[in-house]
């Protein structure tokens, strides 16, 4: 059976649909005590990589295994790990109570479960209410509930924030974080780094099925070069004294101010002061994360800039 | 196993489709039982005033002994049979459509578990449809029928036998077939359009072309023998020797022209449910569930 580690192992996943190569290579690893989101924008292939570890889909090649195996010889998957999916259907006329006994049955767990899991997600009170009058917040709790039934090791979300109002998120939040500080694992995607920066310890981005980054968020914070933005009395007094210094990575701003990478406000100020410049303004840019995920993403599906009009040019053939 | 087979058992007990498919097929049953009932007491009225003596002389009985009533109810199973059919054909293509499908694989250990579980939990459906179909055909054909044209004690044990057989079997059929065509529409659509009309045409044209014993060989042919040849056997153990070309009648007005022998019937007509449902197994096992 499986080695109760809590891993995720990705290796080398590929799937093809037809033509379309939907994810292309792609491997990480997620570990148990911590979030992981796995990220990337619209049709990246987060959807189908999770299906392809949930055994839902068949890879063209490669592996996904949980605790060391597939999820087809987990024996009783429902304890070992719990899925929440975009798409995941309910019968309209079953009530959260009768759809959660039908899969308590399933796992093997007793009914009790069933009201245990409905308390937790906040839907005690709407517990014999048919789920064809839920919102979709309250479907999003009822399959975050499904997924907890079995007490599993291992939670895989896919876009779980969809449909929960701001409340619904902190809470889901301080969940995710804490049942992962049990030492279980956790893996949730998402095409928003915003909307789950604060709730992830790790990312894996990925962009056209392939893995663009994958490790702790820190260290993608700081690859990114900090920017120090200056407005100095004399652009170019400055640029020339920070040259001298050896600062080579200076940038003029449309706005009249100077970008200067590498370096610390503080050096860029004493700086001036030696060239007897004056700085009318200065601060070090925010890391922005989200410019970061669009730089590691960008392309598939961007659209093209419109093309500046250009006026025809009367025989100039030549 | 055992809790798969629970949980599919409170997949069917926890929507209202089990009755709601399960009071028209009662009312069907019922509506032909009686039907048989009040035919028959007109055909053995017509016999017994008319010159059809030859007849009587043929079957070696008076006509208000003949058993006819049981032509009736072979005919009223075979029909209300078609309900646990649609039954059992939205077990698979339902949880497709509604995408639950997704929950239901991620909470078992196989694929092979899941679709074995529900296997068993709609044979057991099918058993309480053909029960309930068996008991109303019969409240039906007792309330408009002379006791003379009643079966005995056995006839009405083999029906009952043959009808609950059947109600299985058809049951099977249907959730194979729902395997098979993930659309429940599609699928229930299709499966009333063959029972009702495609086979039945392709009785005639058999026929015509006089190859009959192809019948037996189909689908509703084979499910139409299991109950009807029952029926004909039940009739004739009463009567006399009878000459082939009227046996040959009887069959057809039993509804199973053509047809094999009862067990024969059955056993055909399993392994076109068993055809049927390894396709759909086959089909789900390497779906792509997206």
């Amino acid at each position: 059976m499986h080695d109760g580690s809590g891993l995720i192992a990705v290796q080398n996943l590929t799937k093809q649909f037809g033509s379309v190569t939907a994810v292309h290579n792609l491997s990480f690893t997620v570990s148990p005590g911590s979030v992981t989101g796995f990220l990337g924008p619209n049709g990246a292939g987060k959807t189908t990589t999770l299906r392809m570890l949930l055994g839902l889909v068949k890879p063209t090649s490669g592996t996904a295994t949980i605790n060391g195996r597939p999820f087809d010889q987990l024996g009783q998957p429902g304890r070992v790990v719990g899925a929440v999916l975009e798409a995941q259907g309910f019968h309209p006329a079953r009530s959260a109570r009768n759809h959660l006994r039908v899969y308590a049955a399933a796992i093997g767990v007793p009914d009790a479960q069933a009201d245990q899991v409905l308390g937790l997600v906040g839907l005690g009170s709407a517990a014999d209410r048919k789920v064809g009058g839920f919102s979709l917040g309250m479907k999003q709790r009822l399959a975050l509930a499904t997924a907890l039934l079995g007490d599993p090791q291992v939670l895989v979300l896919d876009e779980p924030a969809n449909g929960l109002d701001p409340e619904g998120i902190a809470w889901l939040r301080t969940f995710l974080q804490s049942y992962a500080r049990m030492g279980r694992t956790v893996l949730i995607s998402s095409h928003l780094l915003a909307e789950v920066e604060q709730t992830v310890d790790q990312v894996v981005i990925i962009s056209r099925g392939q893995t663009m980054f994958y490790g702790p968020l820190d260290q993608l914070r700081q690859s990114q070069q900090k920017r120090v933005l200056v407005q100095p009395s004399d652009i170019n007094a400055l640029a020339a004294a920070l040259r001298a210094e050896g600062v080579q990575t200076i940038e003029q701003l449309p706005d009249g101010r100077l970008a200067v990478s590498g370096v610390d406000s503080k050096y860029v100020a004493d700086c001036a002061l030696k060239a007897g410049v004056s700085i009318y303004g200065i601060q070090e840019e925010q890391v922005d994360l989200e410019r970061l995920f669009f730089q590691l993403t960008s392309g598939q599906y961007a659209g093209y800039a419109p093309a500046p009009y250009q006026q025809q040019q009367q025989g100039g053939w030549a | 196993m055992g809790n798969l087979v629970q949980a599919e058992l409170r997949k069917t007990t926890t929507t209202g489709l089990w009755w709601g498919l399960l009071i028209p097929t009662a009312v069907l049953a019922l509506g032909w039982g009686l039907a048989t009932g009040l035919l028959g007491q007109f055909f053995v009225d017509f016999a017994s005033t008319s010159e059809v003596d030859d007849v009587s002389d043929f079957l070696g009985v008076s006509p208000d002994q003949w058993k006819v009533s049981l032509f009736g109810m072979a005919r009223a199973i075979n029909i209300s049979t078609i309900f646990p059919m649609v039954f059992g054909a939205m077990a698979i293509s339902g949880e497709i459509s509604r995408r639950t499908i997704t929950t239901t694989f991620l909470t078992a250990p196989s694929r092979m578990h899941s679709m074995l579980a529900k296997m068993l939990v709609y044979v057991l459906w099918g058993a309480i449809y053909g029960l309930v179909i068996m008991l109303f055909v019969s409240i039906g054909v007792v309330f408009t029928s002379e006791s003379g044209q009643l079966p005995d004690a056995g006839g009405w044990a083999m029906l009952a036998l043959v009808c609950v057989l059947s109600s299985i079997l058809m049951t099977m059929f249907g959730v194979g077939v729902g395997a098979l065509i993930p659309n429940v529409a599609g699928a229930v659509v299709l499966l009333l359009l063959y029972f009702l009309v495609i086979e039945n045409v392709l009785h005639g044209v058999l026929a015509y072309l006089e190859v009959p014993a192809v019948i037996g060989f189909l689908p509703n042919g084979s499910i139409n023998g299991l109950t009807g040849s029952v029926a004909v056997d039940l009739f004739l153990s009463t009567a006399g020797v009878v000459p082939p070309e009227i046996e040959n009648v009887l069959r057809a007005i039993a509804g199973a022209g053509g047809a094999l022998d009862w067990w024969w019937s059955g056993l055909v007509f399993l392994a076109w449910s068993g055809i049927v449902f390894a396709g759909g197994w086959a089909a789900t096992q390497s779906k792509d569930i997206t």
